[in-house]
């Protein structure tokens, strides 16, 4: 066998069998490029602009008041894209982190939803904890190596690259498309498979810590966060220092610039430490200076030594996966390009499809179900995410699971449809059209549940974030519309057009 | 260019066993090699170490399915991940210098 025939055989079955899964991961890592105006979306309380933010001390006292012996609170200030304070506390008896969104106006915790985070923990761990990371992992490591074997067997990429047959054969077309989408996304799909490893390598490999440290992960982490930690001495403690005046004094001892998280370890304890982070988006690097203070009087206790060369190129590569730099035109790259990998895996799995629907195989029942169940399931459930968040009642217990209820049902749903629909020939224009009627309809439903942010206010205002959301639905529903239509029309053999082009020479 | 071998399912049994388990040993041992053996401060070398993993495990991969047999791919997977490991566990006091 060649090396490319080897290469052929890795490329089709090692891009086969993680393609829905890495689907899944594209999708919601797209998404997820705009998970904080996502998690205003679903958070009406905040789609009016506040007319005045509650102070850091008023945050700091409704936290405490919750949980008077909390081991740590943490409070994230109101950002131009999260107007709304996030906090939390770690309880006294170390069980899970406690989360809250806070109306910035009146310190209320805001009705319950799973917000936008939803879809960036979707695409990093499957919403499945650790074994989720894992599994992530591996469909990660599968695509670097169709990645690599896609560019072995690809011998011409550049002549290719312009050779579109739109009238040839199915096989062919879709080859042609694949390989478009393949060759245009290809340095984004490497930088984002391998950055994406790259975040918790620590967890995928231990062996430099175990080699370097003997194993001990946390002097690693010491030596390149340098975090600073005081011991509590279980007395009680004066009454702290302002923490709007510690972040005053952090703004001046940075050149003011944005608050990122702060926190108050053995918040009552006369070892009380503040600490607060920088929070800094106008660079690839956010190194984050956190300064240490006392609580009580308010001393300078450490500041955050900068990055050794080792883990700034660290810090540089995770957070060109994150895109959370260069503002919003960066994010809406990643979204292009990011939806241009899932065009990939859809036509590479088209691929397979014709060619052995041509020919006979195996397996071409199954891949069809999985196709209908994953790409055309989970867009449809996540705009049933969005109903849900609209519909469910606001002051409904555990109005998160809820909406997760949903999300779940309506995939279950199309599943099962697209299984039992397999061998129809018409899954994908009933799905597109679902997707169309869905996709239509939230913007209205957003203007007739939440008239503060539909799409006619949002316009006036000139509040993008949101006017964004709807606006992109709206195109994504007439482009589903129009493709259902397309698909529904006849299918007649299309006589071949005279050709222009001078044949290719073989 | 080699012999056409018509692959047995033992052989392709054998190249899959090694480019996931095999190609995962030589990514360890290679990490392990190089947080002790790169001329940098202690935790730049953990750092760039565990950065190069995936490059070695995507190429081990690579090699599993495009070697002449899977005797090869054993034969040198093996070979390899022992001499990295080898020169990593070694010398013990080397790799914990500052």
């Amino acid at each position: 066998m060649s090396l490319r025939q080897s290469m052929a055989g890795l490329h089709t079955w090692g891009g086969l069998l993680p393609s829905w899964l890495l689907f899944v991961i594209f999708f919601a890592g797209s998404i997820a490029c705009f998970d904080k105006e996502l998690e205003r979306w679903m958070r009406p309380a905040v789609h009016e602009p506040a007319g005045h933010s509650l102070s850091l001390d008023q945050v700091r006292d409704i936290l405490l008041a919750k949980a008077p012996d909390a081991h740590a609170i943490w409070i994230r200030p109101p950002s131009e894209r999260e107007p709304f304070f996030w906090a939390g506390y770690e309880p006294a008896d170390e069980s899970e982190f406690v989360r809250l969104a806070l109306d910035p106006a009146t310190g209320e915790v805001m009705p319950e939803t799973v917000g936008g985070l939803f879809f960036f923990t979707l695409h990093y761990d499957l919403n499945a904890g650790m074994i989720g990371m894992y599994i992530v992992a591996i469909a990660a490591m599968f695509m670097l190596v169709a990645l690599i074997s896609g560019i072995i067997i690809h011998r011409r990429i550049f002549k290719d690259f312009f050779t579109l047959r739109p009238d040839a054969n199915g096989q062919r077309a879709w080859l042609d498309a694949h390989n478009l989408f393949g060759v245009v996304g290809l340095p984004f799909h490497l930088l984002i498979a391998y950055t994406g490893l790259a975040i918790f390598v620590v967890f995928y490999m231990p062996a430099a810590i175990q080699q370097a440290y003997k194993g001990n992960a946390e002097e690693f982490f010491r030596d390149v966060m340098g975090a600073y930690e005081r011991e509590d001495v279980k007395r009680p403690a004066p009454p702290a220092a302002s923490l709007d005046a510690l972040v005053a004094e952090a703004h001046r001892h940075w050149g003011g610039n944005e608050t990122g998280w702060l926190s108050v370890h053995h918040p009552g304890d006369e070892a009380a430490v503040v600490d607060i982070r920088r929070y800094n988006r106008s660079q690839i690097v956010d190194f984050q200076w956190t300064l240490s203070f006392d609580a009580a009087s308010g001393e300078l206790l450490h500041e955050q030594k900068p990055y050794s060369a080792g883990y700034a190129s660290y810090a540089w590569l995770t957070n060109l996966h994150m895109a959370q730099f260069g503002g919003q035109i960066v994010r809406a790259l990643y979204l292009l390009l990011g939806l241009m990998g899932c065009a990939m895996l859809v036509s590479g799995l088209q691929v397979w499809l014709r060619k052995r629907e041509a020919r006979g195989g195996y397996g071409i029942g199954l891949v069809r179900a999985l196709n209908g169940a994953v790409v055309g399931g989970l867009p449809v459930a996540s705009l049933a995410l969005l109903y849900g968040n609209r519909l469910i009642p606001a002051d409904m217990a555990a109005r998160g699971s809820a909406e997760t209820w949903v999300f779940v049902g309506a995939w279950l749903l199309v599943a099962v449809w697209a299984v039992l629909r397999r061998n129809s020939g018409k899954v994908a224009r009933d799905v597109l059209l679902a997707l169309a009627v869905l996709a239509l309809g939230l913007p209205l439903l957003n203007a007739l549940v939440t008239p503060q942010g539909s799409l006619l206010t949002t316009l006036g205002r000139g509040d993008w974030d949101l006017a964004g959301i709807d606006l992109v639905l709206l195109f994504s529903g007439v482009v589903c519309a129009l493709a259902a239509r397309r698909l529904s029309l006849p299918q007649v053999e299309k006589a071949p057009r005279r050709r222009r082009l001078v044949e290719e020479s073989a | 260019m080699s012999k056409a071998k018509t692959s047995t399912r033992w052989d392709l049994t054998a190249r899959v066993l090694a480019a996931i388990l095999g190609g995962y040993a030589a990514a360890y041992a290679a990490t392990a090699f190089l947080s002790v053996y790169l001329p940098l401060m202690r935790s730049d070398r953990v750092v760039f170490a565990s950065l190069a993993c995936f490059v070695v495990y995507t190429f081990a991969i690579i090699y599993a399915f495009a070697a002449r047999s899977a005797l090869r791919v054993w034969l040198v997977l093996a070979g390899a991940t022992a001499l990295m490991a080898l020169a990593a566990y070694l010398p013990s006091d080397f790799g914990v210098r500052p």
